[in-house]
């Protein structure tokens, strides 16, 4: 097992090293820099602006701009921002862990809802249930997260409505943008999680669902197998009862993919909440990255897509160890 | 990401289908048996044996959601095709003054209002005022005219061409200046969201299709390459594979068609590009296609790997078929009825990937065409408050009901090609 994860670990380095360079070469691909925006400005001088190239190394060969970023990788260092001129690290962190929290609430949500969906459609196949749960997955699966949150910030300001002329209720019941409240500072520390809480409520259930639909329609078809297999049929006639039978025998067979996926799923989630990121203003790496962009923050974009290169291709493995863990037949020696 | 992990991976997801690609090698040795049994048996039980084809559409027919799907995303494509003249107004057309900004979609009046019997369908012309408390927009209808509902107007200033070729200014319907008809409301500067759903179809609905065959081009040849030659040329796009599925997907489409659409970048530079819609439009497409093909090209590259062991392709070597032969001749098409299915459903994929990009306003440009999610991002834009303009999520069905269609056609086609799920 050791000797195959130090294989496995080894095998990144270069597709990494791939990976970055194709990043790097893209970057390269932008007309000028940000300093070239600056030029116009008439209050900075052309000196100071020739010295800050020269501080960042732009002013040298490509190559030799992409070797010292990679020695700079090398310790732990993306480089420094042009635009708030604090270390990439500094800039990104934020970001990062509130993407953070909306994929793990999501992930939560996607198993939670998923597995007793995909288990009831599996059992009462053909129920008005399962035909319920088949259409809102293949609804869920075909509507864009951005447009679904779209959809509910509707809502929700209908709801408002609704609330206002019903109970005199004018609040919105849950948060439409951001993160924390106005009062979020004067919260108890308890208070200030229930606070964060309530406004990911929505963003992640937005970012879970089409991952909750593609999860139930494979969970059902799985299952359906599963149940149909000779083993079962073996448990049946040795007296196990029907609970025990689908949750411990047909179940857990049938979620081995699930289990493994996780790996994959949760730099999956950091990239995939994206445009509801946007739509919500939710203070994460999409929006930090599309205005990082659109800056030409050069090295904040390419510390972007470095770290979540680097998610994922751990979270590969990492899946990969999953799948051995859980499934008895799978054994890497 | 190694070999183990596409062997194993692929059963596992593409079961089905894995065997199902495998049946066209035994296909016509079933049915030489069945024939030289019949021959045998006599009369009695001839019975024609149907073409693989034929199998499949009679499988395909069966499937009622599938061909629902179809029907549907038939009608939307003709819609598409037919826009220009199912629109009433144009696609950037909007009127300086009055303006007619934000009207919600327009009432249309079926009875006459001092008889009550039913009438000419016709519609009022609205004014726009401001709340003095709340500052939103009031509208009121002038009911001092009525402007029926014309059919088959010519409009001169708003001329279109249908696929690019028939010149016309035909128009199925439209009411009289002053008054406009708005079916969904209009945008933030009066353009007519019902016109501008119909001709964003024609990207949205039509950048999928194309994106899925620049898809398909890189993935089958490199996939192929890889498979059949194996060695050194495998390994080598294989990590290439490896290195674009590293990179998240959506930040990659982000910053290739940002950096892209620049018209100072090093590529527009060499091809003396200029950035019209149509470029951007084809720029997308190859975005979308050039990050999509690496799945295509793993899955195609497992499934010739196991047909270049299978009998069939040892006896087209043993008879001295060259390799090109082989391998265009008996793997790749043994590859066709998987490709077919995948294709079918990597389209959705394509089509929500653009409406994102376009979301963000980094797909096709605005300037003169509309796309389903650049049409959503009026919506979001500032100073909006979507409760006061719910018509402006409109948009987001047709990418929904396209999304849904292709799923359910793919998802029919693939179990008509499974032969274990006949019916």
């Amino acid at each position: 097992m050791l000797v195959y994860l130090v294989k496995r670990l080894f095998q990144l380095v270069p597709t990494f090293i791939g990976a970055t360079m194709l990043m790097f070469l893209i970057s390269q691909l932008v007309p000028g820099d940000f300093f070239k925006a600056k030029e116009l400005e008439p209050n900075v001088r052309p000196e100071t602006i020739q010295r800050m190239r020269a501080e960042f190394g732009l002013d040298k060969p490509v190559y030799v701009q992409y070797v010292t970023w990679m020695k700079n990788l090398a310790v732990g260092n993306l480089g420094q921002s042009f635009v708030s001129n604090q270390p990439v690290w500094q800039r990104i962190a934020n970001p990062m862990r509130n993407s953070m929290y909306l994929a793990l609430l999501s992930l939560v949500l996607l198993w939670a809802v998923s597995v007793p969906a995909g288990v009831y459609s599996a059992v009462r196949q053909y129920s008005v249930g399962d035909q319920t749960v088949s259409i809102l997955s293949y609804l869920g699966l075909a509507t864009p997260n951005f447009f679904l949150a779209q959809v509910i910030i509707l809502a929700l300001f209908l709801l408002r409505t609704l609330t206002k002329d019903w109970f005199g209720y004018n609040q919105l019941i849950f948060p439409v943008a951001g993160m924390t409240s106005s009062n979020y500072l004067s919260l108890t520390p308890f208070g200030k999680f229930l606070d964060v809480m309530w406004h990911m409520l929505i963003p992640s259930l937005v970012v879970a669902t089409s991952g909750m639909a593609g999860f139930t329609r494979v969970l059902r078809a799985q299952m359906i197998e599963y149940l149909g297999s000779d083993f079962i049929r073996t448990a049946r006639a040795k007296g196990i009862g029907n609970t025990k039978v689908t949750y411990k025998h047909a179940l857990r067979p049938a979620i081995i993919p699930f289990v493994a996926g996780i790996g994959s799923v949760l730099p999956g989630l950091v990239g995939g909440a994206g445009l509801v990121e946007v739509v919500m203003s939710w203070p994460g790496i999409t929006p930090t990255f599309l205005t990082a962009l659109s800056s030409q923050d050069i090295y904040v974009v390419l510390g972007l897509l470095v770290i979540t290169t680097i998610l994922l291709m751990f979270g590969n493995v990492l899946s990969d160890l999953l799948l051995a863990a859980v499934d008895p037949r799978i054994r890497y020696s | 990401m190694t070999d183990r992990n596409d062997e194993k991976m692929a059963p596992e997801n593409e079961g089905p289908n894995f065997e199902g690609a495998g049946l066209h090698g035994d296909e016509p040795t079933t049915q030489q048996d069945e024939a030289s049994f019949e021959r045998q048996a006599g009369p009695l039980l001839t019975r024609e044996s149907k073409s693989q084809g034929r199998i499949v559409w009679e499988q395909f027919r069966r499937h009622k959601a599938a061909l629902i799907g179809g029907w549907i995303l038939v009608f939307m494509y003709l819609t598409a095709i037919f826009a220009g003249f199912l629109a009433p107004y144009g696609i950037n057309e909007y009127r300086r003054s009055p303006a007619a900004a934000f009207r919600p979609p327009t009432q249309i009046h079926w009875t006459d209002p001092d008889t009550g019997k039913l009438t000419r369908p016709f519609v009022y012309d609205v004014v726009e005022s401001r709340d003095p408390i709340t500052r939103q927009r009031v509208y009121e209808d002038v009911t001092d005219t009525r402007y029926p509902i014309k059919f088959f107007v010519h409009r001169p200033s708003q001329p279109y061409k249908v696929l690019g070729l028939f010149k016309s200014d035909l128009h199925l319907f439209g009411v009289d200046d002053p008054a406009r008809i708005f079916l969904w409301g209009s945008n933030n500067l009066g353009k007519d969201l019902f016109s501008r759903v119909l001709f964003g179809g024609q990207v949205s609905l039509t950048i999928g299709i194309l994106a899925v065959w620049v898809a398909f081009f890189l993935g089958l040849l490199l996939g192929g390459i890889a498979g059949f030659y194996g060695g050194f040329v495998d390994d080598l796009i294989m990590r290439l594979v490896e290195v674009f599925a590293a990179i998240p997907g959506l930040f990659l489409l982000i910053v290739l068609s940002s950096l892209l659409r620049d018209p100072n970048n090093p590529l527009a530079k060499a091809f003396g590009l200029q950035m019209t819609s149509a470029q951007t439009f084809l720029l997308t497409v190859v975005v979308l296609g050039f990050v999509g093909w690496g799945g295509l090209a793993r899955i195609i590259r497992s499934l010739i790997l196991s047909a270049r062991e299978l009998d069939y392709a040892a006896a087209a070597k043993a008879l001295g078929a060259s390799e090109t032969r082989v391998l265009w001749r008996h793997l790749l098409p043994s590859t066709a009825s998987y490709v077919i299915v995948d294709l079918t459903l990597s389209i959705p994929g394509f089509i929500l990937a653009e409406t994102g990009l376009s979301f963000l306003g980094l797909g096709p440009s605005e300037l003169d065409t509309a796309s389903w999610g650049l049409l959503l991002r009026d919506a979001t834009s500032r100073g909006i408050s979507i409760q006061f303009v719910p018509w402006l999520l409109i948009p987001g069905i047709p990418i929904l009901f396209a999304v849904l269609c292709w799923n359910l056609l793919g998802d029919g086609l693939r179990d008509a090609f499974d032969p274990k799920k006949r019916r």
